[in-house]
């Protein structure tokens, strides 16, 4: 067993050292795999930056209020008489006598997108008074609030980033009348940092939906009296609502979002680690049949098949995984906590971070790695049938 | 006879590194239409480099070259090429096969450069089969015959287009006595039934004795010829 | 799917398929490219579920025999195009040799090499087909230059009184107009039954939309008289079995039904149409704004937008300029665009797809050029002692240097042939995976013509420097002997 050992390592230092005779094939394949890892790693990102974004949003003592069926915000409506009875409900936490709620309106308003001059969906959420207190993460970072009754605007920081038209201290026309950025705030890593915030009342009458909410979000005492108000909902013939809590929401927005990105990630991924694949074994066959005379030479020697065997499995691995940390440099130098923006699934923007995760980076990994196990099998192979004959030897 | 080949002067040197090498001051000779010269000496004495001069595929630092009365010499690249491909015929060493192709298809590869037609090109490689004796191996590959059945495909090959100079490089270093000899005959009729001029560089004193006479080169020179018995 | 562009796609091909195929596999193995071809385009047209009309049909079945006649008349020898067998790739013992065999057979010597060569391109052009296809999916949807479409200022989801709808149709310079609603509809489930359900005028919307519907007469009838009808496209009513005549009933996740206290309406199918290739109505279900309006119980007598058509292009700017102007101010201001422009930037807010595609498919042919260019130059320096055999017989280096990239072209062809029927293949399950409610995927014929384009340049970029090399090669080197 050390005797093989010592043949494996023996083999493989050759290998390794006649790598540079191979020099423009085994970059070739370096290279291929780590475009494919890289590949494979931007739509990972991609989807996992959302997905942390999307589901970072939500708290689990907030429940959120829609109508039954309508599965997003922009399909739902909540009469101002629901949430009455409902701001009347067990276990909704009260600041004296006024219950912690804020009625939404959500609608769309255009934007423009920085990188592409393009016109974009900006939600524009009218919040009611204990709007910003519902939301935990969420503060002022320049100028202020907007007041009650009038058209102020805050807008988020991530907004800020990706799109142009909401600048502090900028006045813009809507409906015909003019509102006022006032105030930017930072909600890192959710989705209201790409939103803009006005007065639930003002927004209403100037959208034209008097008395018309979309959601409402209700503080809760715990997460369990979610559970409370999921009954009340549910045993009120009037509240034709749906009750969750904030997390659980965004939780089934994420999945229906990011989904679509992993889908594509592991599609093109896949699709190309097969190509690089195709090259790698490609140059293991190549070294194979350059060190062939080498091999039979050691092979007459005395050292075993499993030698030859490993050293290449060795040479092919060491290739796939130089290929793989390659592919990761590219990924943390080229995108790795980029701000980009997509279409959400409430029709507006959405920005988010690129983002790699420890379990993304190990897949990657393990990517890199079975291309380098396939590359190198067959070739090995190959390499372990080179019979110790003179001739071979002397080609 | 008139003379098939006249070199006058030639002087051949090649630069290797920064050092200048000359293997040629200024060498002449005359080859006879019908010949078959056989060319002896030591290693570096020149006797590949004047094969190569002779066929083209190398040319002369100074000095002129005729073939048939033509200055070869001063001829373009391509001119060259084209020279080459209807009056010189190749026999190498190691025989010098395309492992793809069979031993009928080896044999057509220099009528690619004529203008006949498959089936008369299918015809001529029988013909040319036939002459060295192979007419039943020519569906098979290099891989499938021995050294000699090998090296008479060679031959075959370099008479398909008729040449009138066949030129080879240590024809017989490959192979053993009895097929040396063999291989030999083969070009010794092909020189006497056919009036082929052959030129052949040889180690081997035995090989030698089948050509018509022998010229002997040391470093450049020549230092003895002798006609065969 | 457009005759013109599809015929000199077609034409294109054959006469790039004729060049190259002559000089690398003349005959039978034309013929059956064009066949392939033939079989794959109707295969296509099958697929999207299309009726090109019949003569179209026609022009196709007639496209064969004329090319393959044409190619017989204007072949330049017999001498030339030989008896031969059918797909003749791997050596033949019996067959005499020639330049266009000997790049074939150089290619098949190491069959392992050129299968795993030829699977790299394969997945190159795969991606190129299917990352392009889906780009110009959609971003590339069809619409008449003086067709506009008239929205809320404030976004495309608001919506507009009724009211305006008379005063665009009588702006000067509008020909015809129509005004349509989002109904929000799914079939039973709302995500995998989600469906384009518009509200529409049924009268001005066949006005407005009437080359782009094939309708038959008397589904048209039923669609303008019956309250309840409902036009469903072909892709649609084939995935639910649907036929005219049918009562549907289709849910709505915005409105709710004031006759019943539902989410749920009754239709009755009045006729199942189909759309010219790449339409803008190609999966849109259409119902009628009367009955949609009538039943409604909040937003009535609004408008979603208004889609019109100008009577020139030319006007294009004055009526939109005019539009804006008149209800600049009031309560509901509109923004008014060409219908290519609104297209466009609504799908440039999925992202900047176009660059993703162009960076996914850019690594892959940077990784197959390395790999297929090093692999050219490691085959032809094996070869090294045979080329120098066959400029010694006098081959000229221009031949040589020819036949080494055609060997590398000859790869790069068959890689890509493999890729895009790959990529049609992927298409093809993708727009059935998605039930065809996002749009049929398929191979557009200016995607093949891309192809067959880069397949020859990467031919080229990685045959070239073997090429040169051995075009350059010495042969008293070449041979190893001085």
């Amino acid at each position: 067993m050390a005797s093989l050992f010592k043949q494996i390592s023996a083999v493989t230092s050759m290998n390794v050292r006649s790598i540079p005779q191979r020099a423009a094939m085994s970059i070739a394949s370096v290279v291929a795999v780590a475009l494919a890892i890289s590949v494979l790693l931007f739509f990972l990102a991609l989807g996992h930056g959302l997905s942390q974004t999307v589901q970072g949003s939500g708290a689990n003592d907030v429940a959120i209020v829609l109508r039954d069926g309508a599965g997003a915000e922009l399909n739902s409506v909540v009469t101002r008489d629901q949430l009455n009875i409902i701001a009347q409900a067990p276990g909704v936490v009260r600041r004296g006598q006024a219950p912690i709620i804020s009625g939404e309106l959500l609608v769309i308003v255009d934007g423009n997108k920085r990188s592409t001059n393009t016109n974009a969906n900006m939600p524009f959420r009218g919040i009611g008074p204990e709007g910003l207190s519902l939301r935990h993460n969420v503060h002022i970072v320049q100028g202020r609030m907007f007041r009650p009754g009038t058209n102020e605007i805050v807008v988020g920081a991530g907004l800020l980033r990706e799109f142009s038209g909401f600048e502090f201290g900028r006045t813009i026309r809507l409906r015909g009348t003019t509102w006022q950025v006032v105030g930017v705030f930072e909600a890192p890593g959710t989705v209201f940092d790409s939103e803009l915030w006005a007065d639930v009342a003002v927004t209403q009458s100037l959208f034209n939906r008097p008395n018309v909410y979309q959601t409402m979000r209700v503080q809760m005492t715990s997460p369990a009296a979610v559970q409370t108000l999921k009954r009340f909902v549910h045993d009120d013939p009037r509240l034709q609502l749906q009750v969750l809590s904030e997390r659980e929401y965004y939780a089934q927005q994420a999945s229906q979002s990011t989904g679509q990105f992993t889908i594509i990630a592991w599609f093109l991924g896949v699709v190309m680690a097969i190509g690089a694949l195709a090259g790698a074994l490609n140059t293991m066959y190549a070294s194979v049949a350059a060190r062939s005379a080498e091999i039979a030479t050691l092979r007459i020697i005395g050292f075993s098949g499993y030698a030859a065997f490993f050293g290449t499995m060795v040479e092919a691995l060491m290739l796939s995984a130089l290929g793989g940390v390659l592919g990761l440099v590219i990924s943390f130098i080229a995108f790795n906590g980029r701000s980009t923006s997509t279409l959400s699934s409430g029709f507006t923007q959405l920005v988010f971070r690129f983002e790699l995760s420890p379990g993304i980076i190990v897949s990657a990994i393990i990517v890199a790695v079975i291309i380098g196990l396939f590359g190198g099998f067959l070739p090995g192979i190959r390499a372990a049938r080179v019979r110790p004959q003179l001739e071979l030897a002397a080609q | 006879m008139t003379d098939l080949i006249r070199l006058t002067d030639v002087e051949k040197t090649y630069t290797r590194g920064k050092e200048k090498i000359a293997i040629f001051e200024r060498l002449s000779m005359r080859i006879e239409q019908g010949d078959f010269l056989a060319l002896m000496g030591p290693s570096g004495s020149g006797k590949t480099t004047l094969l190569n001069l002779l066929g083209g595929t190398d040319r002369a630092t100074r000095g002129t070259i005729e073939f048939d009365g033509k200055r070869i010499d001063k001829l373009s690249e391509g001119q060259l090429t084209n020279w080459r491909a209807q009056n010189v015929g190749f026999i190498f060493q190691f025989y010098n096969l395309m492992p793809i192709l069979t031993a009928a298809q080896n044999v057509e590869l220099p009528l690619l450069l004529t203008n006949l037609s498959p089936k008369k090109r299918r015809e001529n490689v029988a013909t040319a089969l036939n002459i060295v004796g192979l007419s039943d191996r020519a569906r098979h590959k290099p891989r499938e015959m021995s050294g000699g059945q090998q090296q008479r495909v060679a031959i075959a090959r370099a008479i398909v287009a008729d040449p009138k100079l066949l030129l080879c490089d240590e024809p017989t270093g490959d192979l053993d006595r009895t097929t040396a000899d063999e291989v030999l005959g083969t070009l010794q009729l092909l020189n006497r039934d056919l009036g082929k001029t052959i030129v052949m560089v040889t180690h081997d004193a035995a090989a030698a004795k089948f050509a018509k006479r022998t010229l002997h080169l040391d470093k450049g020179h020549f230092v003895a010829s002798e006609l065969a018995a | 799917m457009n005759r013109i562009t599809y015929l000199l796609a077609h034409i294109l091909l054959g006469v790039l398929a004729f060049l190259v195929f002559t000089r690398v596999a003349p005959g039978p193995l034309f013929s059956a490219f064009q066949l392939l071809f033939f079989i794959l385009s109707i295969t296509l047209i099958i697929w999207r579920g299309i009726n090109i009309g019949w003569r179209n049909w026609a022009w196709l079945i007639l496209l064969i025999p004329v090319v393959n006649v044409g190619f017989l008349l204007f072949a330049p020898s017999k001498e030339r195009f030989p008896k031969r067998n059918f797909i003749e790739i791997t050596p033949d013992r019996s067959t005499t040799v020639d330049d266009v065999r000997l790049v074939r057979w150089n290619l098949a010597r190491n069959s392992v090499r050129t299968i795993l060569l030829s699977v790299s391109i394969l997945i190159a052009f795969l991606l190129f087909g299917v990352l392009v296809s889906f780009n110009v999916a959609i971003t590339d949807v069809r619409t008449a230059p003086n067709r506009m479409v008239t929205l809320s200022k404030i976004n495309f989801t608001e919506s507009l009184p009724i009211a305006y709808f008379d005063r665009v149709l009588h702006t000067d310079g509008v020909l015809a107009a129509t005004h349509m609603n989002w109904f929000g509809g799914y079939y039973q489930d709302q995500r995998r039954g989600f469906m384009a359900v518009f509200a529409v005028d049924p009268d001005s919307y066949l006005r407005v939309y009437q080359d782009d519907l094939h309708l038959t007469p008397q589904a048209r009838e039923t669609f303008l008289h019956e309250r309840t009808a409902l036009l469903v496209p072909r892709n649609i009513a084939d995935r639910y079995h649907w036929r005219v005549g049918q009562h549907i009933p289709i849910n709505s996740n915005i409105f709710t039904n004031g006759t019943n206290g539902s989410h749920v309406w009754d239709f009755t199918i009045a006729g199942i149409f189909e759309t010219p290739d790449g339409n803008s109505q190609a999966n849109s279900v259409l119902i009628r704004y009367d009955y949609f309006n009538d039943t409604i119980t909040f937003g009535r007598d609004r408008i979603g937008w208004i889609s019109f058509l100008t009577t020139s292009a030319t006007v294009n700017d004055r009526v939109a300029h005019a539009i804006d102007t008149r209800f600049a101010n009031s309560q509901d201001e509109t923004s008014t665009q060409d219908a290519a422009a609104f297209n466009r930037s609504f799908a440039a807010q999925l992202g900047n797809i176009a660059l993703v595609v162009t960076l996914v498919v850019g690594a892959a042919f940077a990784a197959i050029l390395l790999i297929v260019g090093t692999t050219m130059a490691l085959a032809v320096r094996e070869r090294t002692k045979e080329v120098g055999v066959l400029k010694t017989l006098g081959f000229s280096s221009g031949r040589i240097l020819r036949m080494v990239l055609g060997e590398s072209m000859l790869l790069s062809l068959i890689g890509a042939t493999l890729g895009l029927l790959a990529a049609a293949g992927v298409l093809y399950i993708l727009s059935h995976l998605n039930g065809g409610g996002g749009g049929g995927f398929h191979l557009y014929p200016s995607v093949i013509g891309i192809s067959a384009a880069i397949a020859i340049a990467l031919g080229l970029v990685t045959g070239i420097l073997p090429a040169l090399s051995a075009y350059r090669m010495n042969i008293i080197e070449a041979l190893g002997r001085r």
